[in-house]
């Protein structure tokens, strides 16, 4: 039990109602589509699958492929090489190299490869700067969008980032203030009174969903923030500050490869023969790659690892990209180990949940799942109780369009994108407008209702769109991409099944509220 | 009540100026804290660090029933680190 003073209390429950509902709605939207792309692999997966399984990010073989992206461009663009899987399986190269544009400002110019893994042929190959080349090549535009949402909430530059990054600290806040407003912690974790009265239950699930997500919120919330304002402000100005203003240099030295410079022309080692040691050395598989200057004497190859069994965080392993030679290992920031590096290092397994394969996805994707709800019931219960002042019952509406709405314009989004393909903020917009047509002439409660309808029919219909727009059948080929229809399917169900059941009528919402 | 009387004064105490003063603060902790054998700890534990200061900031100015006491105590903050970066700055870049 934790006591506060009277007055304390009420100040924190105030600022905790006033933070759900000032900013409750952007935060829902950016909880509810990370949570969903806590499966991001999964669903880019399912909506452009490869013809068969990929067995490893990197298979035999997929050295001479990047030789001879290398052999057939610009040498200048072994400059930087970093190979990375992307979330659908298929492999993105890029080569590239820091010029001065005619403006007189530097930016990244190269090549962007896309290669199919499973034949190991380049599927696409562009050049240009490299901003630009991963907006034009992307086999992966439908998570893409769902994270740029949930990263940036589609706002241009940094702007999305410091918003998202004010989300985090107010979720924070709305966590904090949450464990300390409850006077009776452990019993609300367990009070859920379904037989009794229906106003308690109403609060009841609110409570209960939010007192057991309470640790897992602070956490996103707090790595979440971490991410926003770290990219976005604080990593810059912290180095700048740190270096005394000369971050380049700085940032070089502590995070390039200790290899004397040595610009004279040599061929790489043999790449296949690299990665065939480091899978002997430590029993896994590859999982990242960067190469720095490709074609001198100093060239460095450096892996990134699958993370073994019982760490958080995975091993890099450093070879002398011109001989071959063994360099040792490094941590993920940073030359040696380091508690800062292994701090900032935690926060990505933290805040993805992809440190234990599929259970772990499974986990955050369960709290994430309570976060949107505990957000969305909040809201519902405020706006509720407060209907009939003027002022509310649009606040009410914009939940039922968000709450509901959001996942509808995703669902709908994504069964446009496979039929034909086109601009997914457009689509996305569309149905948005759309789908708030109806709130000017139903009341509130109708209109949720209707939200939840759609929601349901296009969960049940994404299936049958991806086969019809030509996606695999069989479960013997794909059974990631059938594991993907058969949870849209129950989910449709279960959205059906929910609207079915005895409705809470306002009325309940609004006692509820006021208990 | 915090936010009986002087709810806009409050507000930008809350709002604005802690967040400046948690910026300043996790910059300044980067020139004192050691920079570690990586040579990152100095810039990596403020980071990670940020939320965690907000927060301890934001819920003390939030709280504190003394506004004038609380505007001093996030002012002092914000003062000494900003005089922290600057000199650090200053006598780096000479």
């Amino acid at each position: 039990m934790i006591r506060l003073q009277k007055d304390t209390a009420k100040d924190l429950i105030g600022l905790h109602g006033w933070m759900g509902v000032a900013l409750g709605l952007l935060l829902y939207v950016v909880i509810l589509t990370g949570t969903l792309a806590v499966f991001e692999q999964e669903l880019a997966t399912w909506a452009n699958p490869l013809p068969e399984p990929v067995p490893t990010a990197f298979p035999k073989g997929i050295g001479p492929v990047l030789n001879d992206i290398y052999q057939r461009n610009d040498p200048a663009y072994g400059d930087e090489v970093f190979v990375f899987p992307a979330a659908d399986g298929r492999l993105r190269a890029l080569f590239h190299t820091h010029i001065e544009s005619d403006e007189g400002h530097g930016v990244e110019k190269g090549v962007l490869a896309l290669i199919d893994p499973t034949t190991l042929t380049v599927v696409d190959e562009r050049e240009g700067e490299v901003e630009a080349l991963f907006h034009e090549s992307s086999s992966t535009v439908l998570t893409d969008f769902l994270v740029d949402l949930h990263v940036r909430l589609l706002l241009p530059g940094q702007w999305g980032l410091l918003l998202t990054g004010i989300l985090g600290f107010a979720m924070l806040a709305a966590a904090v203030t949450g464990f300390v407003i409850h006077r009776h912690l452990f019993k609300d974790m367990f009070t859920l009174r379904k037989r009794g009265d229906s106003v308690l239950t109403a609060r009841d699930a609110h409570v209960v969903a939010g007192t057991w997500n309470l640790p897992f919120a602070f956490m996103l919330a707090f790595t979440g923030a971490f991410f926003s304002f770290g990219g976005a402000i604080g990593l810059p100005a912290i180095a700048y500050v740190a270096f005394g203003g000369d971050v380049d240099t700085v940032t070089e030295e502590v995070l390039t490869p200790p290899i004397p410079t040595d610009e004279s022309p040599a061929p790489l080692y043999d790449l296949e023969a690299i990665f065939d040691d480091a899978r002997q050395r430590t029993g896994l598989e590859l999982t990242g790659l960067q190469i720095l200057h490709w074609g001198r004497a100093d060239a460095s190859v450096q892996m990134s690892m699958q993370t073994a069994e019982g760490k958080l965080l995975p091993d890099h392993l450093l070879y002398q990209g011109a001989t071959g030679e063994f360099l040792g290992v490094k941590p993920s920031l940073g030359q040696e180990p380091s508690l800062g590096g292994d701090l900032a290092g935690l926060m990505s397994p933290l805040h993805f949940g992809n440190f234990a394969g599929l259970l772990s996805k499974i986990v955050w994707f369960a709290f994430g799942f309570a976060s949107a709800y505990v957000t969305l019931s909040g809201l519902r219960l405020w706006t509720a109780r407060r209907r009939d002042a003027p002022g509310w019952a649009w606040l009410e509406k914009l939940t039922g369009w968000v709450g509901y709405g959001l996942p509808a314009g995703l669902a709908l989004t994504a069964a446009i994108f496979l039929t034909a393909g086109t601009e997914l903020s457009l689509v996305f917009f569309a149905a948005a407008g759309l789908l708030a047509l109806p709130a000017f002439w139903l009341e509130s409660d109708r209109y949720s209702s209707l939200n939840r309808y759609l929601l349901a029919v296009l969960l049940l219909l994404l299936p049958l769109v991806r086969w019809l727009s030509g996606g695999p059948l069989g479960w013997s080929t794909l059974p990631g991409v059938l594991a993907v229809d058969l949870v849209f399917l129950l989910a449709g169900c279960g959205c059906l099944l929910s609207i079915r059941r005895k409705p809470v009528t306002p009325e309940t919402l609004r006692l509820a509220e006021s208990v | 009540m915090v936010f009986a009387n002087w709810r806009w004064p409050r507000i930008f105490l809350v709002g604005p100026l802690v967040f400046l003063s948690t910026f300043l603060t996790v910059c300044g902790a980067s020139v004192y804290l050691p920079a570690g054998p990586a040579r990152i700890d100095n810039v990596a534990i403020p980071l990670v660090l940020f939320p965690a200061i907000w927060a301890l900031l934001f819920f003390y100015s939030y709280l504190d029933s003394r506004l004038i006491r609380a505007y001093t105590v996030v002012l002092l903050v914000l003062g000494a680190n900003l005089a922290l970066v600057l000199l650090h700055i200053s006598g780096g870049s000479q």
